[in-house]
Formats: structure tokens, sequence, C-alpha cells
């Protein structure tokens, strides 16, 4: 066991035992251990193989980024083990090794290692190309990561908007600070901190630090303007503020995705530190003086027995107090600013044993710590348009033109002491809250729905914070020696070396090529070891090689949390119960959920032919128009004559765009002075109102009319069939007789009691029917009521494939699919509806010529030779004894009313007149025969049925 | 005349929780029409984005020259049977083609963050503020309409979603103490 005593700065709670399994193995752990923490305080030191090499490896920064601590938890992949905190009962295992992450056989990749350079991939398994597949498999084997577990089931991810004032990224002093500032101005704050603590690096530095923590993040926990997320990450941030979150923290869901909208970005996430690069330095005992720092102090492990401190800055000097406190020895400390080096960590492939320095030295050492500087995580600057430059004299990039709705504080700005970066912070919060009251201002003023704002939107206040300094820090990146630059990546500095003498001189390509700086901590730790590495193969500055461009996210989030909670609005008719509890098979026809039948769609075909049948047609789009231009309106958007409609008639119209397409079709009833109801068909329901819309605002804002959407407010129940006015009859104080109530005409009145109905007779299935519109809080009394009125008459409900059969016996086309993106109106035969001698309608142009054009496609009614074949829907047409097509298939079903397949197709002119011959493919290959009919309807042609 | 159906097709316990969801579906609803500087858009005498208190009515300017009036029927049908119908205005019940829905409590702009993305601040959504707003992916029109000082919301849906809307709201207020109580 190396489990400290307890430390002042601990995070563990001693009173809670834990108990996990470790590859097996049972250990123990205590509440706020992570798992690395445990693993590592029950002995063990090796977490992981890396990924191409498979080289043992143990903790380097023992925090979020370390690349050398993932584990799978149960089913859960890739798991941070030096984040995720333990919970009883875990299983953890190490990931991608076999047998066991003591012998791992995939290590032997290592012995051929220095084949494996960058690039080793593309160059190899490029050729023969017809290899690839085998080498895939291969390859796939060695695949990193863990094992997704595809039996897993979606676990609850969760969503959120905020609208912050101040949005301060980063828990540390300068951000807690930022946080209060802001706050104490009224501002109304949200601090996001990576971490499970607030307190930054002051968690595991002295006794003075860790009270500052406490005393910052008692504050802001406790003041009420301020929303404090730990373990929580700003993941991106993107135009006008539009800053995404991802909440690990919340017990309502695993991971949830807040969109915050921030008027002021506060970033303030501390700095990153950076490995060095030398021979050896991913050996199990290499790691940062964070790490070490954070080991003993906060979780109370020892990382060693003798060690070797490379330091070049306080940090570095005060971890080795830290590390004498522990008992550890500490052989030698090599300091960097007095020209100490390290070269190589040598030893075992399990753990550092010695270490050589850069005087010719070796010293006996299980562990190497070195602390040569940071990397300042700008991320999300970049992510503002911000371009970081360099600063050699502190070794690392500062931010250089940030927008007015984005301040940096803390380590990301300079440097100072504790009480420097607090006040630096605290004067950052209050400006930021100044000009977050300016972008309040401005929105207020601009929102119709807002409080008034009274008076000028001020200026953005003069910024007067005491900027911070920038300690001197020596540039170190990589020592005399070659080491790894990608933990996660397994890229070497020899590798960059070698790519950027094969020409790949850029940053952005040997990223890239290499794959430096693309593995799971995403460029936090290796950017500008790589940028450096390449500045001197390329013998140039850092400031001249550039940086690659950081892109969101900042921290990996998972796909369930981008996914959030799932939205899929479906819409209903008010008879849905009805539907349910009889048994309807649903289907989903765009939003709606349609009832396609009760069992037996023949049958309902049949008793709607013999007797009466009921469908629920609620979705057929209502647009209620009102006002005394409502015929200009509809001359306009159909290609017939709207002008002379009488009040109690109903017409049929088409509706094309521009360019002569048929867009829309359906019936427009006049109901009264200055009011009618059009209906479209009921996935055009929205379009056609944008469209109506579109001509009054844009091109006709002088007409009076007004067009209200009411396609649920009325529910529309078609009764259908030689006994329906019959059935109807008895419901209603409309005069149903034939001479009172023709065919296409319109009504209001009471049915079933229902005041306010309106119904009309039109046959979209070919029977006599009467479709009927009821206000739809009562819809489903009236549906009921005639079912029961009904009965004796054979009444049935029907589904939406029995009206399929049936308008399609009876040659009704439907916009969509018989006809397509290219179908002008004079394919389907309507060239009769067709008034040119209209001052002005949509498409009139482009009709006037194509309604003369012989080349264009027909829609036809066809019948199989062979009546018992029913082609599927679109089906080719092939010229007979070639493979030319000449049409396809756009409607088919076996009619159980004329017992033979009938069909609607597209074709060519020159197989569309009536009784040409046509070879139809079938799915099988196989190619039938079958003839163009000569009307559209296949049942009642002359419509007699309807007009009863 | 039969009893209205709701648009909220299940039955639900009743709940009291901290925060409150009431399907008032069945309340009246009167669509009005009227031109910019009418004498009807002054006696409906609130503009678009804002609400106000007349006859015993709510009446909302839901948009540009659009209001909705809510209330009883009696009263709905009263005060706009009394707007000046001179010019091109026009009024359509719509009581049926829209499900209503309640939401009140402290947090109750809490729940509503979860499923539309307002800002729900006072000073941007103040008490007697209107607007439309995309909830759950579903178009809705919105109003603040306070109760005893404490935040409450109407939310207006197209009929046909109201129940997969009051499902999702649902939802977004379990851990917000969210109970359903009758209308």
């Amino acid at each position: 066991m190396t489990r400290l005593p307890v430390q002042p700065g601990e995070v563990l709670d001693r009173t809670k035992s834990l108990s996990f399994e470790w590859n097996g193995e049972r250990l123990t752990a205590f509440e706020g251990d992570t798992i690395a923490s445990a693993i590592l305080a029950n002995g063990n030191r090796i977490l992981a193989r890396s990924m191409k090499y498979h080289r043992p490896r143990g903790l380097l920064t023992a925090d979020f980024w370390d690349p050398n601590a993932f584990v799978q938890v149960g089913d859960d992949p890739n798991v941070r083990s030096a984040h995720r905190l333990v919970e009883n009962g875990m299983d953890v295992s190490a990931q991608n090794v076999w047998p066991s992450l003591d012998y791992d056989i995939k290590a032997a990749n290592g012995v051929v290692g220095r084949f494996l350079t960058a690039g080793f991939y593309y160059k190899t398994f490029m050729k023969p190309a017809k290899l690839w597949p085998a080498y895939e498999k291969v390859l796939a084997q060695f695949a990193p990561g863990g094992k997704v577990d595809l039996t897993t089931p979606h676990m609850y991810h969760d969503k959120r908007y905020a609208h912050p004032d101040v949005l301060v990224a980063g828990g540390g002093p300068a951000g807690m600070a930022a946080a209060l500032g802001a706050a104490e101005s009224g501002a109304q704050v949200m601090l996001v901190e990576h971490n499970h603590h607030l307190g930054g690096s002051l968690l595991w530095g002295s006794d003075a630090d860790r009270a500052a923590a406490a005393e910052l993040a008692a504050a802001v926990t406790a003041h009420d303007n301020i929303e404090v997320l730990i373990n929580s990450t700003v993941t991106g941030r993107y135009e006008d503020n539009w800053c995404s979150i991802a909440q690990r923290s919340h017990h309502i869901a695993v991971e949830r995705l807040i969109k915050a909208r921030a008027k002021m970005l506060v970033v303030a996430p501390g700095l990153i530190e950076r490995p060095y690069v030398f021979a050896g330095n991913d050996k199990p005992g290499v790691m940062l003086s964070g790490a070490a720092q954070r080991l003993i102090n906060m979780y109370a492990v020892k990382p060693g027995q003798r060690a070797v401190v490379f330091t070049a800055n306080a940090h570095g000097d005060s971890t080795v107090a830290d590390l004498e406190r522990a008992g550890i020895d500490v052989a030698r400390v090599v300091d960097a600013r007095t020209g100490g080096n390290v070269v190589a960590a040598k030893g075992g492939s399990k753990s550092v044993e010695e270490v050589e320095l850069g005087d010719g030295t070796t010293v006996e050492a299980d562990l190497l710590i070195t602390a040569i500087g940071w990397t300042a995580p700008t991320s999300l600057l970049n992510l503002a348009g911000d371009r970081p430059q360099y600063d050699p004299a502190a070794a690392r990039f500062f931010s250089s033109q940030l927008p007015d709705n984005i301040l940096v504080t803390g380590g990301i700005a300079g440097d100072g002491t504790t009480d420097q970066l607090v006040a630096h912070g605290r004067s950052t919060g209050q400006h930021a809250a100044a000009r977050a009251e300016v972008v309040a201002a401005t929105l207020q003023k601009l929102t119709t729905r807002a409080a008034d704002y009274d008076g000028d939107v001020p200026s953005f206040p003069a910024d007067n914070r005491q900027p911070l300094g920038r300690d001197p820090h020596p540039e170190l990146f990589r020592s005399t020696t070659h080491g790894l630059v990608d933990y996660s990546e397994d890229v070497g500095s020899k590798d960059l070396f070698a790519a950027a003498k094969e020409g790949y001189d850029s940053v952005e390509l040997i990223k890239r090529f290499t794959t430096a700086t693309m593995g799971p901590a995403q460029g936090k730790l290796e950017t500008v070891n790589t940028v450096a590495v390449l500045a001197e193969a390329r013998g140039e500055t850092i400031a001249e090689v550039g940086t690659t461009v950081w892109r969101p996210p900042y921290a990996p989030i998972t796909l369930g949390a981008l996914g959030g909670r799932i939205f899929e609005p479906v819409r209903v008719s008010s008879i849905q119960p009805w539907h349910e509890a009889n048994r309807a098979t649903p289907i989903l026809a765009g939003q709606w959920v349609r009832p396609e039948h009760y069992g037996n769609p023949d049958a309902e075909v049949r008793n709607t032919r013999e007797n009466v049948g009921i469908i629920d047609v609620t979705p057929l789009g209502k647009l209620d128009l009102r006002g005394a231009d409502v015929p200009k309106l509809l001359s306009m958007l159909y290609t017939n004559k709207w002008m002379q409609l009488p009040v109690g008639g109903v017409r049929y119209g088409v509706m094309c765009a521009e360019d002569g397409v048929v867009m829309d079709d359906g019936v427009t009833g006049h109901i009264a002075d200055d009011h009618y109801i059009m209906t479209t068909t009921s996935s055009g329901a929205g379009g056609v109102w944008e469209w109506a819309e579109n001509w009054l605002q844009t091109e006709h804002p002088d007409w009076d009319v007004h067009i209200t959407p009411v396609t649920t407010a009325f529910t529309s129940i078609n009764v259908a069939g030689p006994k329906s006015r019959e059935l109807v009859a008895k419901l209603t104080d409309v005069d149903l007789d034939p001479e009172a109530f023709k065919y296409m005409q319109v009504r209001t009145g009471t049915i079933a009691g229902v005041e306010n109905c309106f119904m009309w007779r039109i046959g979209f299935t070919g029977e006599l029917s009467y479709e009927l519109h009821v206000p739809s809080g009562y819809g489903l009394h009236v549906w009921e009521t005639l079912l029961a009125e009904g009965a004796d008459l054979g009444i049935k409900a029907f589904g939406l494939e029995a009206q399929r059969i049936m308008r399609l016996e009876k040659g009704h086309f439907i916009v969509g699919q018989d006809t397509d993106g290219l179908t002008k109106m004079p394919s389907v035969g309507m060239n009769g509806l067709i008034k040119l001698d209209k001052d002005d309608f949509a498409g009139k142009a482009e009709l006037a010529d194509s309604i003369n054009r012989t080349d264009l496609p027909k829609v036809v009614a066809i019948q199989t030779t062979d009546p018992t074949i029913v082609p599927f829907e679109a089906s080719q047409i092939v010229r007979a004894g070639t493979n030319e097509i000449i049409g396809r298939i756009t409607s088919s079903r076996m009619s159980p009313t004329l017992n033979r397949s009938i069909c609607l197709g597209q074709v060519l002119p020159e197989a569309a007149e009536p009784g040409s011959t046509l070879t139809v493919v079938m799915t099988s290959g196989e190619r039938v025969t079958a003839k163009v009919m000569e009307h559209h309807a296949h049942y009642d042609p002359e419509g007699s049925r309807l007009r009863i | 005349m039969p009893d209205f159906a709701s648009p909220v097709l299940k039955t639900y316990p009743t709940a009291i929780g901290e925060q409150t969801l009431t399907d008032v579906s069945a309340t009246t609803k009167a669509l009005v029409r009227a031109p910019r500087g009418s004498d009807a858009a002054a006696e409906l005498g609130v503009n678009f984005g804002s609400s106000r208190v007349a006859d015993g009515t709510l009446v909302v300017g839901i948009r540009p020259t659009e209001w909705l009036v809510l209330g009883p029927a009696d009263a709905v049908w009263a005060f706009t049977d009394a707007i000046d119908s001179t010019g091109h205005v026009s009024k359509v019940d719509f009581t049926h083609g829209r499900a209503l829905f309640r939401i009140t409590g402290t947090q109750s702009a809490k729940v509503l963050e979860k499923i539309c993305s307002l800002d729900w601040a006072d000073n941007m959504m103040p008490d007697g503020a209107a607007t439309s707003a995309s909830v759950a992916k579903v178009t809705c029109d919105i109003v603040r309409n306070d109760v005893d000082g404490v935040r409450s919301y109407f939310l207006a849906s197209d009929r046909s979603s109201g129940q997969y809307l009051f499902d999702a709201i649902l939802d977004a207020g379990t851990e917000f103490d969210l109970g359903v109580v009758p209308g």
C-alpha cells in the first residue's frame, strides 16, 4: 500500500470505504478517490498500455488530461481513470491488452517500432488496393481503446439552455474571484469548473493556498447570483458567445449539455503543465510536478520511493518539499535555471530505475518529476477568432485579439501571486459585469417582448484593469535525446524530425501526417512540444512555425450528451384514443401517427364500396381564408379560375411552382361571403401556407386576405360509400337531398349535436361521400356517434391503406408519389385546368410553354397482362428488348374490388397512348408486360357513383 | 353540445408539486387579425409581444397585427364582438385549434429552460410578455402571466401536438417537482 497518513489538503472521506475490482482483484478506496489514485494507493503503478507499442504506462498528469490512464469501467470504455471517481462495486479493467496488463503480447510491436514510423500505414497498406480488406481485418485487431458493448441500453442524457450575464470558464482562484466580482456587481453568473473541486492549483498548494481556495469557494457557493457547475467543461464557444457546456455532475443524467448564451465569457482555465521530451519519458514513474502534488496532497498517495526532480520554476521547487514531507527520498534536484538537464529515464519497461542527467551522472530513482513549464489552453479563445502569440520570455502563448464579449484572467492572462491573481480575477469579473450590462441593454432594446428600456444604451466601459505580469521562464521542450511528444498516439520527436524531412514542414500537415496532438488530450499536452520540435527541425522559431487551430470540443463529450433528450414531436388527431382502443396498426406519416388499417384493408375497401366506411382524415391540410381578395389569391395560387365560385361551391385545383412543377392539390370551399376553406395534401399543409403567405406578403400586400391554418382545429372524417347519405342524414340538420346538396358543394351546420361544422361532397374514394369537419374538441364524439348510428348500415372504419387502394382504383394521383420534383402539370393529364387566359398565376409563364410540349412524360393508368402480378412501386418500365428506361410504376396495389392488379405510372409520351404495351422490370429481374389504360380510373371512370 | 375533449388524451394523477402543470385547453381562444393602426388594433390595446387583462379576458399580441384572446367563452365573445370590424378585420374561433397549458411555480422558468432556448430573465420576458418559440421542437405561443406574484406561463401549441408537448414538459419538470393539477 502506498496510502499516506491523512494529508491536510486531501479530498478523501476516510470514513467511507469503497470496494472495487481492478483486473479482477478486489481493491479498496475512500470516497473522493479517483480510480487511478485508488489503484496507486493499492500499490499498483501501471494503469494502461500505450496505443501503438503497448508500452506500460503509469500516471503522467494525474488529472483529466492524463494520456496514460484510460480504463474500461464495466461496459463503459475509455474512462479517464485519473478523473473519474471510484464508486462502490465498480468493475475496472485495463483495456486493449492481451492476455493481461502485465504481460501484453501486443507489446511485440515495440520490437519492430523503428519500422513503424509516421506514415507507415499510409505507405504500406495502400497497395495492392485489393488486399485492403485483408489488411483491415488484421489491423482492426490492433485498434486502440476499450470495448463497446452494443447491447448497453441508451442512457438518459439531458439538455438545458442558459443565458448567464457572465459565464466563467474555470474555477481556480482567478475564475472564482471573477465570478464573485461579477456577482457582487449584480450579474447572474455561471461558474464552470472542469474538475471535481473548486480551487485549481491552490488545492495541491500550501496551507495558505488551500485556505485561500476554501475561502473563495465558500463565498462563491454561498452567493445567490452564482450557479456553480463542477465536473463540467465549457467545451466550445461559438458566434455571439453561444457556449456549449458538458455537465458531468448532474444527478438526473450521466451527462448534460448546456447551451449557454453568455453576454460575457470570462476564460480562466489556468495553465496545463507540459511534459518534457527525453529518452524514456513515458516510463512509469516519470510524472509532472502537478501530478505528484495532486497525488500526495489531494489523494494521500505516495507516488514513489526515491525521486529526481527536474525543475525550472517554483512549482517544481515546492514539489520537492511535498515529496520530502511524504517520506520520499529526493535523491537529486536538477535545476534547469542553472543549466541542469535530464537526458534519459532508464530501467525496465515497467518502471524508471535510474535517471541520466545532463552532466553525465546517473542517479538511481523510481520517480522522475519534471516541472518545465506550461501550455496555455487557449482553445476557447481560438474559437473566438483569437490567434494566440508566443512569448519566448515567458515560454508560452498569450491571447492577442479578443472580441469585446470575452475577457481572460488567471494563468492564461499572466503570472502573479495568489493575491494578484485573485485581484485580477475580481476586477475582470467586475468589468465583465459592466460589459454584460451593456449587452443586456442592447438586447432588451432590440427585443419586442422585453421590458421597456429607458434611455440610450451606454457604450462599453473603459478597461482599467491592472494587467498581470509575465514571469520569465526558460524555454524547455526537448532534451538532447529523443522521446515521446504525444503519449496518446505514441508519436516521438524522432517521428516529427523524420516527417519534417519528408516535407511535412507545416504544423497543420505534420499534425495530420503523424497524428501528433490528435489523441484524447487533443493537444493540451502535446501541441507546444510538437511546434517546438518542428521549429527545431526546421531551424526556425516557435513564433515562425505557429500553432494548429484548436477546434471544439475543448474536452471530449459523449454523443449521448450532444444528442441530449430526444425531441421527436408526434401529432395525433382527436380520434387517436379510438384508433388505439381498436388496435389500429399505426403508420407514421410525417409527424402524424395515423391508422394504416384495422386488421384487413381489403375488407375495409369492400365494405366501403358496398356499405359505408369512415376514415379519420384530420391531417388533411386546412387553411381558413378570409377577406375580400381571397378569390384573387386563389387565382394566383391555382392554375384554374376562382373568381366566380359561388357560396356553397367547392372546386378542385392544382398548384404549381413557378417552374410549372406540380406542388400540391386540393379542394377549396366557399363557406360564406369572404370566407373560404382551402384543403391541401397532408404533407403539403405547412408548405402551402408559407407559399400563400409569401404571395401575400411579398407580391400582394395590398390584398385583404387573412390566412389561418386550421388543420387541427377541425377533426375531419370522410364518410364514404353508397349508404353514406343515409348515415349522415341521421346526424345532421343539413339538407342532404341530392338536388339541395350536390357533388362538389359545401354546407355548414350541426353534426351529432355539434355546432359550427362544415361538410362537403367530394370523392377521393370514388364513392358517394361526405367529408365532415367538426371542431376538434368534439371530434371523437362525432366519430363514435357515426359508428353507433351506422351499425345497422354495416359501417366500419377504414384506414390509410384502404383509402390508398380506393383512390388508386379511382385513378387519383397523389402529389409527391405519382408526381416528382420534375413533373409539370401537363404530365398529369389536367391541361383543362390550366387557364392561360387568366391575368397571372404561379407557373403561368412556364406552363404556357410546356402545355404544348410533346416530350413530357405522362401519368397513365397501367394494367399488367397477368392480372395477378403487382409490380412494386418504383419498378422500372423499359423499352421492350432493351434496358432503356422509359418510365416507372408510381403506385400499385391488388384491387379487392376488381380482383386484379392496378397501377399508375409515369412513362415517356411515345409509350403513353392508351393500349400501348409496356415492359415492366420486376425486382426479381423478371420482365412482365402491361398495357396503358384509356382512363386514369380503373373503377367507375364515369364517376357515376359519386354523383348519386 | 357534448363535453369538450382535451388534446391531452392520457390521464394523470393529480400531484401538487412545487411547480404545477395544468391543461387549460378548454379555454376559449379567439384569433383576431386587424391592420396596424386600425380602430380594432387600438381596442385590442396591446402590441405584439405583450398582453393585458381586459373584461375578463387575456388579450395577447402574438404576432404583428394578430391577437389571441383567451378566457371564458362569454367574456371572449363579448369582447371580440365589440371590436370594431371596419376594414379588414377577422375573428376566428381558435378554441379547438390550440392546446393550452399553464405552468406555474418559482422554478417554472427553469423547467422551460430545458426545452426552450428563450431567455426567461425578468427584463427579457417580464410578466405580461408574449412571444413565439420552439418548445421541445413544437412551435408555441408563450405568454407570461404570473399568478399572485408567482411566475406562470401559458403555452399554446397546435392541438395535435398537445399530448406530446404535455409529456415533454412533464419530463423536463421531473427535477423541479413538477406535478399535474387539473384545470
